[in-house]
């Protein structure tokens, strides 16, 4: 038996324990790697810096905990964005396992350090069930919606809330979500009430997001944890994402390796078999 | 860090680990931990439709006078129906609302939102003034999207031209489904990275806190 049929009857926990080993090793040892901002990234800051001071801006948190490492970085380096600009920001989310405390936990830690004041800075609306009739609702009335906010505070009682009453008064809407939902924030919101759409996604489902930026209907993408380094980089905030970008990279080399290995092992031994039959 | 704060951490790290076992082998650790979170989602969601659609939509709206929510209450009760075999018909009462509904909403959302732009976003001039890049892009993008559609026309075999154009359009696909996959492979990447980056900071964090 060859190197080469070794390498393809390898116990694939083999592997794992290699990939487990790139993730460790920039943790212990700190390693840095260049990250380039994409246009899409630089699109979607750029937008948020030509908002005016104290714009309304709609910051969604709709994922689950089970992709806090993509999608986390990404809400939080957008609340330091916004709050530095000193926007005012409303929170909402359509999942309900996990948004609104998230949300909640997020916001509040940030504010704190941007010294914003809950209700006046920031409106934490939190969850509501059935996520067409509320995305096509708040286009009419958050109000109606929302009638209180995530700890049943009446909205009439939040000053930030008396002047916002729907879409008309929101200038930006910044989406960080892990499913479909963006489908319907571009197809009913963006479509119908013009409103200008930022989106930070997973890398799953960044692919499919590229063509609504050549369409015009989202301003500027996120990819996942890569598109949550780059923002944080472009708010000078670099944490997790970022560091986190060392453990990728040296997993992606690690991936790449094992492909062309596993190719190399794939041709010699069929070569081999030729050799043999004849 | 408080010990409530500590105690959620070493859950949530015993869980991590409980759930990553399953790569050396299957074992009672692994089903315990999978175990554990079904029983949670569908507790918490229950709990979820009981508080923020039962209640807070239904019954103390309707405790407030809105009683014209009895009709979608009633809708929602006649889904119930297919419990009982003889009268199971009537949930389709309940059934042609909803898709009824989600027909009307959808159509035209999808029209307007998404079928649209994004063909009007093809409708690209081949020669653009803004330069040789941007023509190149143009045609890529005009050439792809006509000969993808080709390979998913079947109403006539695919031989000659058409054969042609529908294997440009197959390479479109494989370019596109390997966009994907790498995009997917860095997102399965990135959560083990973040339970990695918990375990490290947060978990082994918390020893320090204890001792």
């Amino acid at each position: 038996m060859n190197i080469w049929d070794r390498l393809a009857r390898l116990d694939r926990r083999w592997i794992y324990l290699l990939v487990a080993l790139a993730v460790i090793f920039p943790l212990i040892v700190p390693t840095t790697f260049k990250i380039h901002i994409t246009p899409e990234a630089r699109q979607l800051y750029d937008a948020v810096e030509a908002l005016p001071d104290s714009s309304v801006v709609m910051l969604t948190f709709d994922y689950y905990p089970s992709t806090l490492a993509e999608t986390e970085p990404m809400s939080i380096a957008a609340l330091h964005h916004l709050f530095r600009k000193d926007c005012r920001v409303v929170t909402v989310t359509t999942i309900p396992l996990g948004g609104p405390s998230i949300a909640e936990r997020v916001t509040r830690a940030v504010a704190a350090e941007h010294g914003k004041v809950y209700g006046v800075d920031y409106v934490n609306l939190g969850f509501k069930y059935g996520y067409v009739a509320v995305l096509k609702g708040m286009g009419s009335s958050i109000e109606a919606i929302y009638p209180t906010d995530n700890s049943s505070v009446p909205l009439s009682e939040l000053p930030m809330m008396r002047s916002i009453r729907n879409y008309g008064d929101i200038s930006f809407i910044y989406i960080v979500s892990d499913n479909a939902i963006v489908d319907y924030w571009i197809s009913i919101v963006n479509a119908e009430y013009a409103t200008p759409i930022g989106i930070g996604v997973t890398a799953v489902s960044a692919p499919k997001y590229y063509a609504f930026i050549s369409s015009g209907q989202v301003t500027g993408l996120l990819g996942g944890m890569k598109g949550a380094a780059e923002y944080e980089r472009l708010v000078s905030k670099e944490a997790m994402a970022f560091k986190g970008m060392a453990m990728q990279s040296l997993v992606h080399l690690l991936i790449i390796a094992l492909v062309i290995a596993g190719n190399i092992g794939f041709f010699a031994g069929r070569r081999a078999k030729k050799r043999t039959a004849a | 860090m408080s010990g409530i704060e500590i105690l959620q951490i070493w859950v949530a790290a015993f869980f991590t680990l409980a759930i990553f076992s399953f790569l050396y082998k299957d074992n009672p650790l692994f089903k315990f931990g999978e175990h554990v979170f079904a029983g949670l989602s569908a507790g918490y969601y229950i709990g979820l439709v009981w508080k923020s659609i039962i209640l807070q939509q239904l019954w103390y709206p309707i405790l407030a006078g809105e009683w014209l929510l009895v009709f979608p209450a009633m809708l929602g009760l006649l889904m119930f129906a297919r419990l009982i075999p003889k009268i199971s018909w009537v949930s389709r009462v309940s059934l042609a609302f909803v898709m009824g509904n989600t027909a009307g909403v959808f159509l035209i959302s999808q029209l307007n939102g998404m079928i649209l732009p994004q063909m009007q976003a093809t409708m690209l001039p081949l020669v653009s003034p803004d330069g040789f890049g941007a023509t190149l892009m143009a045609l890529i993008i005009v050439v792809g999207v006509i000969s993808t559609l080709i390979y998913f026309y079947f109403s006539k075999e695919h031989t000659g031209a058409l054969g042609v154009t529908a294997k440009v359009g197959i390479w479109f696909i494989m370019v596109a489904f390997g966009a994907h996959f790498g995009y997917t492979v860095m997102a399965r990447v990135s959560l083990l990275i973040g339970r990695v980056y918990f375990l490290y900071h947060d978990w082994l964090g918390s020893f320090y806190q204890i001792l």
